[in-house]
């Protein structure tokens, strides 16, 4: 659904995203993991024609940057930031971007998205006079009231509280059910784990590592070794099986736990960072 | 709908954010407070003292007050609301990232600029005809009026485009918007005006506006001013169309 070959932005002397190669196949919920200055939302933006790529191409759906009226028709965007028309009602800003994207029927569109997203009922209410979580998911809402083939995600659940992120993951694992490809950035790392098929882990703008969830886990150690050291410093040590972890917990006198790895094991692993 | 249409969810944006600010007593009074403070002190008070050439100062200063307000609520309302909503609210992104072009982006929010500069210059145009008995709105003063908007809406596109930050357009603003206020002929005639000077002010777009909605009729010299008013809308267009279609973030 989406080639990405080559794909460079440079801010200044930041290299944002350097050189990214990947796929993501149609259909499946992509995950774009990393902490904040990995390049996940300027990938998003390049993908979403809002950035022009320094080098590099991409496809989506076999249109090329040189047809955007194409690939904008294709695809939902919900942004990190919250870029409602906070003085429109809720309506409204449906009405408006419906508009925008040349759809017919809107008035039973708006209360359809309106139902999915449960805001019916808040219907002609500013958007001002929303709480975050419901902004979050009006702008969910709004990306997918066009049936985009692809929506991207930058963040969805952000600054949200438990039980609103889980009705923003079942508004996620349906937009997937309907047949769509999900592009979607996170540092949750439960975030990733539970929703994307394939993960991309993103640092300072390069590609370090593409699987699933379980590939990766498997690939870099599915087994931690965990002891706080003689400086009060927690030690992990990532091992590829249960027997490895237990050889090498054989090793420290007390103290030590073993557990199964997380995506941010993995990730530490790999980038020597923590999510944040 | 057609993409003859495509600027109307833009303008329609607008327009729904406009009526919700009308409704605010303070909008009114913004629209309205400076051109009256300018005709209270010109009109009333030092203006007295000028000679136009022809008629009453008032009759000379309403239109004048005229052309700067549509000047000033164009201008800003495009400039602030473009450089807001691109910078800080990031709303102008929803447009970007919609299947339309950027010249559809540029229609839509340069007629909701002169939407809301012509509403500002109705204002002046009742008091106009409250205090002055020889105001007249001609179909030569309604053209030119019209092509005034449209010409600092879409200066008010190229500045909300270029700043990068608000601060930015209060400084294009005080650079000049203002002098142009001051010194195109709103309130003085620009004819006695030192030569050097007067080229400067002849640079002005508004000082053609201001000549062309004071004329009876289409004259050679109006034509001139019409052609200047033409050539500066054509070039802001232009240049506000490929700094929307020319966006990257």
């Amino acid at each position: 659904m989406i080639e990405i070959h080559d794909l460079s932005r440079t801010y200044g002397a930041v290299k944002a995203v350097d050189r990214v190669t990947l796929t993501i196949e149609k259909g499946e919920v992509f995950g774009l993991l990393g902490p904040n200055g990995a390049g996940k939302t300027t990938l998003i933006k390049m993908l979403t024609l809002l950035s022009r790529p320094d080098s590099g191409a991409f496809t989506v759906a076999g249109f090329d940057a040189s047809h955007p009226s194409e690939i904008k028709r294709l695809i939902g965007v919900m942004p990190q930031e919250n870029n409602l028309d906070r003085e429109l009602t809720a309506r409204e800003n449906l009405l408006i971007y419906g508009m925008l994207h040349g759809l017919d029927g809107l008035e039973r569109r708006i209360e359809g998205t309106l139902e999915m997203v449960g805001l019916l009922d808040r219907k002609h209410s500013v958007v001002s006079h929303f709480s975050g979580g419901m902004q979050r998911r009006l702008l969910l809402g709004r990306a997918l009231m066009t049936e985009p083939a692809v929506v991207f995600l930058d963040e969805p659940s952000i600054g949200l509280d438990p039980q609103i992120r889980r009705q923003m993951w079942d508004l996620i694992r349906k937009a997937r059910i309907d047949g769509r490809t999900v592009v979607i950035t996170t540092h949750y790392i439960e975030e990733a784990e539970i929703l994307c098929d394939r993960v991309a882990v993103l640092s300072k703008g390069r590609l370090i590592a593409l699987d699933s969830p379980a590939g990766l886990k498997t690939r870099v150690g599915e087994y931690v070794v965990e002891f706080v050291n003689d400086e009060g410093r927690l030690i992990q040590h990532m091992c590829k099986s249960r027997a490895e972890a237990q050889d090498v917990s054989g090793h420290i006198e007390n103290g030590v736990t073993i557990r199964r790895s997380n995506l941010e094991d993995v990730f530490i692993k790999l980038t020597g960072e923590r999510l944040e | 709908m057609t993409r003859l249409m495509e600027w109307y969810p833009i303008y329609l944006k607008e327009m729904l954010l406009f009526k919700r600010k009308l409704f605010k007593l303070g909008y009114l009074f913004s629209a309205m407070v400076v051109p009256l403070i300018y005709l209270v002190a010109f009109g009333f008070g030092l203006g007295r003292s000028v000679q136009t050439g022809r008629g009453t100062y008032l009759d000379f200063l309403i239109p004048g007050l005229v052309a700067m307000s549509s000047m000033n609520n164009s201008y800003s309302w495009v400039a602030s609301s473009l450089n807001l909503n691109r910078l800080y609210f990031k709303t102008f992104q929803v447009l970007v990232q919609a299947p339309i072009s950027p010249f559809s982006i540029m229609i839509g929010e340069v007629l909701a600029g002169m939407t809301k500069g012509l509403f500002a210059s109705v204002l002046i145009m009742v008091v106009g005809f409250a205090v002055s008995t020889h105001f007249r709105v001609t179909p030569l003063f309604v053209m030119t009026l019209f092509l005034n908007c449209f010409l600092f809406a879409c200066l008010g596109i190229v500045t909300g485009m270029v700043t990068k930050s608000h601060e930015d357009t209060s400084t294009y603003s005080n650079f000049f918007i203002l002098p142009m206020a001051f010194f195109s002929g709103t309130f003085f005639p620009v004819d006695r005006a030192p030569t050097v000077i007067k080229w400067i002010i002849y640079i002005m777009p508004l000082t053609h506006t201001n000549m062309l909605i004071r004329s009876a009729h289409l004259d050679g010299q109006g034509v001139a001013s019409l052609v200047v008013l033409l050539v500066y809308a054509a070039g802001f267009f232009a240049y506000g169309s490929h700094l929307i279609g020319r966006y990257s973030e």
